[in-house]
């Protein structure tokens, strides 16, 4: 289906930024049209390092953006790996030794039934990371693909859309959430599709903003004017030139949506205890706040770090994504 | 850069005796620090400019014509430094001012009226409200009656609704207007004009640069004109210099630039304008003789304009047809009384026309913006549905089919045969496909398989190489894109080609190229070709025929030679007297440019196909 596979005589597959081998790109038309061979046929490797440049070029270019999704990396290494790296059980209670300062054998000190925080730090972020990822990904997917679609549709369907999207996002999402959570019961996916219902409605409405502009391109019009399906302009034509959007409106909704998980457990709807987890946590050792300090701060730091990552990287993307690339392919 | 004081038309001749130059600038050269790289865009430009004088700066898009003309208001781009040299403006080093000495500089001293009016005004503020503006920023009085005398000063019709009118409320012409009161408001000493009349048609550009003029005589301010167009360029600016990567390579006073160009690039320059006089003035020098030609043609053309009118009315009227070639091969498009319309409410955007396009022909619809020509090619490639009237259209493989239908219910076969070319070359590409995808489609849609070597094929066909394949949109320059559009149109194979003002957005020796590559393709592989454009110049050297829209209509229509010889419908006079063609150095006068004539109903035929609507003066 796709000719990007089949075309140029050199393999051409799709992303290439504007570094590296585009010799031809701001010279003269004259120029580079009447000269025989302007430039060697790209192998693979200069591609790559071509692609390489231009990532490392943009991560440069906004140290926003690498300490952002440094931020996030970290959190999710850490989460991967933390049954390995933790010291202790999270869920082992120790009578013995509950509501301690920090040690060596507690770095951070334990709660009020003994249990490590720091063990309980690490793992706590598995949980809302994995409902935040699925989340995001499942809302935004939606969001995305109903609001090209309702953009180039602009007909009745795009009305009856718009207004559904205009009814949901009416409805204050936390309480939504909760109305969800207390019918069935809080399991992973209940929440997952609570909180898809919540964010799809407002990602429709941006990308359907953003897909608006890109419609009124004349390479839509040319697709239109060649007789192209509906389903196939929007997925060729339309989805690739909003992706900037959709980017920082993930990294955006990622980062509220962990904001929401945590809530929703330290309301008491999210994870059950003793499960570890950042809301949860907070939820529970606030009233030893004067004890144990540590027992609260360390889950807000590590759930602020993971939100400042996320927003971070945000701002980056809109920033290194918002260049123009005309502009970007002529100065490179 | 001494200047000749006896040349010829531009802004001089102002009263007074030689003064000091209102511009120096001095080996001014400045680079852009691209990556770790210093890449330089002006390199040891030097050049003076006195009151009351007028330079223009020519070249093509990066030959930073621009960074030049904006140090002028002590404005660099971000990224780019002065390496060497100074600006002097009035009398000051330009870069060495402080702050608030910049501010009272821009506006003040020198002013600019920037390429798009419309972008240059703020779209939230009535149009009076950002004159007061101008004038309070520089500590001036700025009371009713002193905006009113601004608005008059640049000749706007009622200006007590003018003032009160928002922006979008006007058109581009009085948008570029209003951009001059605030440019002028302050009186400064210098104007820096930068495209000023590049987005505007060419009986309104002819208006705007009239009006520049006499305000620059009247206010004796220096001009600096930038501008890819020769023909503005030459009728209003005393002297010129051509400008080639940073470098001026010919700086020489008008007449004698144009008579007599030494550098080549120059003369290369020179040669790739189209012209709408003279067909085949090719040389420089030769362009005078043409043009006085033309004038009296035009003169004999109005005065038997006159005669035939009378004759007109016995004469028998022409319906269709109007096509020169044989009835034996029918017409690849033939539209009758053609209507469209965008709404129903709307009045209808196309209104009644009937044309042909022959096998192989070129069929030229030229008109003002709003004129209805862009809608024609719309409906052709069935983007919008026609109202009413027939629009059929003849394959080569002998199928019939109806054009009114719209493209959702137009077969493969048709919509194969009609092909757009767009305007504007940065939108018509999808940014995020390479080419070779962007060639792909089509061939994939229309004709079931898509192979390399067909993409590389076509890529050869409209002179580009192969390996262009692989390349995104971004990394093309405007004509290289514009090549691309075309290699696409092709690879569906088609009949018919609309060519939707392909070359609006190009520079010159570009568009040349372009216009010679369309040209070829379309002789080579037998296409006809609906070709839209407002510059009358370079559709003389396209066209086999030539359909002049205003308001809708068609006025007039009939071969090239015939259209440009006339008898012409007074429309189609006043186009051909507002294009500007590169070497004369007087400014057309087109009046406030309101139609001095209306409709009389039917046509007046002139033989050869040439049929003109017939009118009568009011």
């Amino acid at each position: 289906m796709s000719p990007r596979t089949s075309t140029g005589p050199g393999s051409s597959t799709g992303t290439r930024t504007g570094t590296g081998t585009g010799t031809g790109a701001g010279t003269e038309e004259a120029r580079a049209a009447s000269s025989a061979q302007p430039a060697a046929p790209s192998t693979v490797g200069t591609r790559l390092r071509s692609t390489a440049t231009g990532l490392t070029g943009s991560l440069r270019a906004s140290s926003a953006l690498g300490l952002g999704l440094g931020l996030i990396a970290l959190h999710v290494v850490l989460a991967v790996l933390a049954p390995w790296i933790a010291g202790h059980d999270p869920v082992a209670t120790d009578s013995t030794a509950a509501l301690t300062g920090a040690s060596w054998s507690h770095w951070l000190g334990t709660d009020q039934y003994g249990r490590d925080i720091l063990s309980r730090t690490l793992n706590g972020g598995r949980y809302a990371l994995l409902v935040t990822f699925l989340a995001t990904t499942i809302a935004v997917g939606i969001g995305t693909v109903l609001g090209c679609v309702t953009a180039y549709a602009d007909n009745w369907f795009d009305e009856v859309v718009m207004r559904v999207v205009d009814a949901l996002l009416s409805v204050p999402s936390i309480l939504a959430l909760l109305v969800v959570v207390t019918v069935f019961d809080s399991g992973l996916w209940v929440i997952v599709l609570a909180v898809t219902v919540v964010y799809a409605p407002a990602v429709t409405r941006v990308v359907r903003g953003a897909a608006r502009t890109v419609i009124t391109q004349d390479y839509v019009t040319a697709a239109r004017a060649r007789g192209e399906k509906p389903l196939s302009i929007v997925f060729r034509e339309i989805l690739p030139n909003v992706t900037d959007v959709v980017l920082v409106e993930y990294a955006m909704r990622a980062s509220w949506i962990v904001l929401l998980i945590s809530t929703l457990s330290f309301l008491g709807f999210g994870a059950n205890p003793p499960t570890p987890d950042w809301g949860l946590m907070v939820q529970e050792n606030r009233t030893a706040l004067t004890v144990v300090p540590l027992g609260t701060l360390a889950p807000v730091a590590a759930l602020a770090t993971l939100v400042i990552g996320l927003n971070l990287s945000a701002d980056g993307l809109s920033k290194s994504l918002g260049i123009d690339r005309a502009q970007k392919g002529a100065v490179s | 850069m001494t200047t000749a004081p006896q040349t010829v038309g531009g802004v001089g001749r102002v009263a007074g005796t030689a003064s000091y130059p209102v511009v120096s600038v001095h080996d001014l050269s400045i680079s852009y620090a691209a990556g770790r790289r210093e890449v330089p865009v002006v390199r040891g430009v030097s050049f003076t400019v006195e009151p009351g004088r007028a330079l223009g700066l020519v070249g093509e898009s990066g030959s930073g014509k621009s960074t030049v003309a904006r140090t002028l208001l002590a404005h660099l781009r971000r990224g780019s430094r002065i390496v060497g040299g100074s600006v002097t403006v009035d009398g000051q080093d330009v870069f060495a001012l402080d702050d608030a000495a910049t501010r009272a500089l821009r506006g003040g001293t020198a002013a600019l009226v920037a390429q798009n009016a419309g972008q240059a005004l703020t779209p939230s503020m009535r149009v009076g409200q950002q004159l007061r503006e101008a004038l309070e920023s520089h500590g001036l009085p700025g009371g009713h009656d002193r905006v009113l005398e601004l608005v008059r000063h640049v000749r706007l019709p009622d200006p007590e609704t003018i003032v009160r009118r928002y922006p979008h409320q006007l058109s581009g012409g009085q948008q570029q207007r209003i951009a001059i009161a605030m440019a002028v408001a302050a009186r400064p000493r210098l104007l820096v004009l930068d495209e000023p009349t590049t987005a505007l048609d060419v009986v309104t550009q002819s208006a705007v640069l009239a009006l520049i003029r006499d305000l620059a005589v009247e206010l004796g301010m220096a001009i600096v004109l930038v501008s890819h167009d020769m023909g503005v360029v030459s009728t209003m600016a005393d002297e010129i210099a051509v400008m080639r990567d940073g470098e001026i390579v010919e700086h020489r006073p008008t007449a004698e630039l144009f008579a007599d160009p030494r550098h080549p690039y120059t003369r290369e320059l020179l040669a790739s304008i189209p012209r709408a006089s003279g067909a085949a003035a090719a040389g420089a020098g030769a362009d005078d003789e043409p043009r006085s030609v033309r004038r009296t043609a035009m003169k004999l053309g109005s005065w038997i304009g006159t005669r035939f009118e009378e004759r007109g009315r016995h004469a028998e009227e022409p319906r269709g047809g109007g096509s020169h070639l044989a009835p034996a091969a029918p017409p690849v498009v033939a539209a009758r009384d053609l209507v469209v319309r965008y709404g129903r409410s709307l009045p209808a955007a196309v209104d009644g026309v009937s044309f042909d396009i022959g096998r192989r022909e070129t069929l030229a619809v030229v008109g003002e913006s709003g004129s209805g020509k862009s809608t024609l090619a719309t409906a052709l490639a069935g983007l919008i549905p026609a109202e009413s009237g027939s629009f059929a259209f003849h394959g080569s493989d002998g199928v019939e089919s109806d054009l009114t239908q719209p493209v959702a219910r137009r077969t493969l076969a048709l919509r194969r045969s009609v092909q757009l070319v767009f305007q504007n070359a940065d939108t018509s590409l999808n940014p995020r496909r390479t080419v070779g995808a962007a060639i792909a489609r089509p061939l994939k849609l229309f004709t079931g398989s898509a192979t390399s070597e067909r993409v590389a094929e076509l890529l050869v066909e409209v002179g580009l190489t192969p390996d262009f394949a692989a390349r995104l949109p971004a990394q093309l320059s405007g004509g290289q894109r514009q090549r691309v559009g075309i290699a696409r149109a092709l690879a569906a194979g088609p009949d018919l080609i609309i060519a939707d003002e392909i070359t609006t957005a190009l520079d010159v020796r570009v568009q040349a190229g372009v216009l010679d590559l369309l040209t070829t393709l379309r002789d080579d592989k037998g296409l006809s070709c609906l070709f839209i454009s407002h510059d009358l110049a370079v559709v003389r050297g396209v066209a086999d025929r030539v359909a002049v829209m205003t308001g809708g209509r068609i006025v007039e229509i009939g071969s090239t030679e015939d259209v440009f010889r006339g008898p012409n419908h007074p429309y189609t006079r006043t186009l051909l007297e507002a294009t500007l063609d590169p070497g004369t150095t007087e400014l057309p006068s087109v009046g406030d440019a309101r139609p001095r004539w209306r409709d009389a109903g039917g046509w007046d035929d002139h033989g050869d196909g040439h049929r003109v609507a017939r009118w009568e003066s009011m």
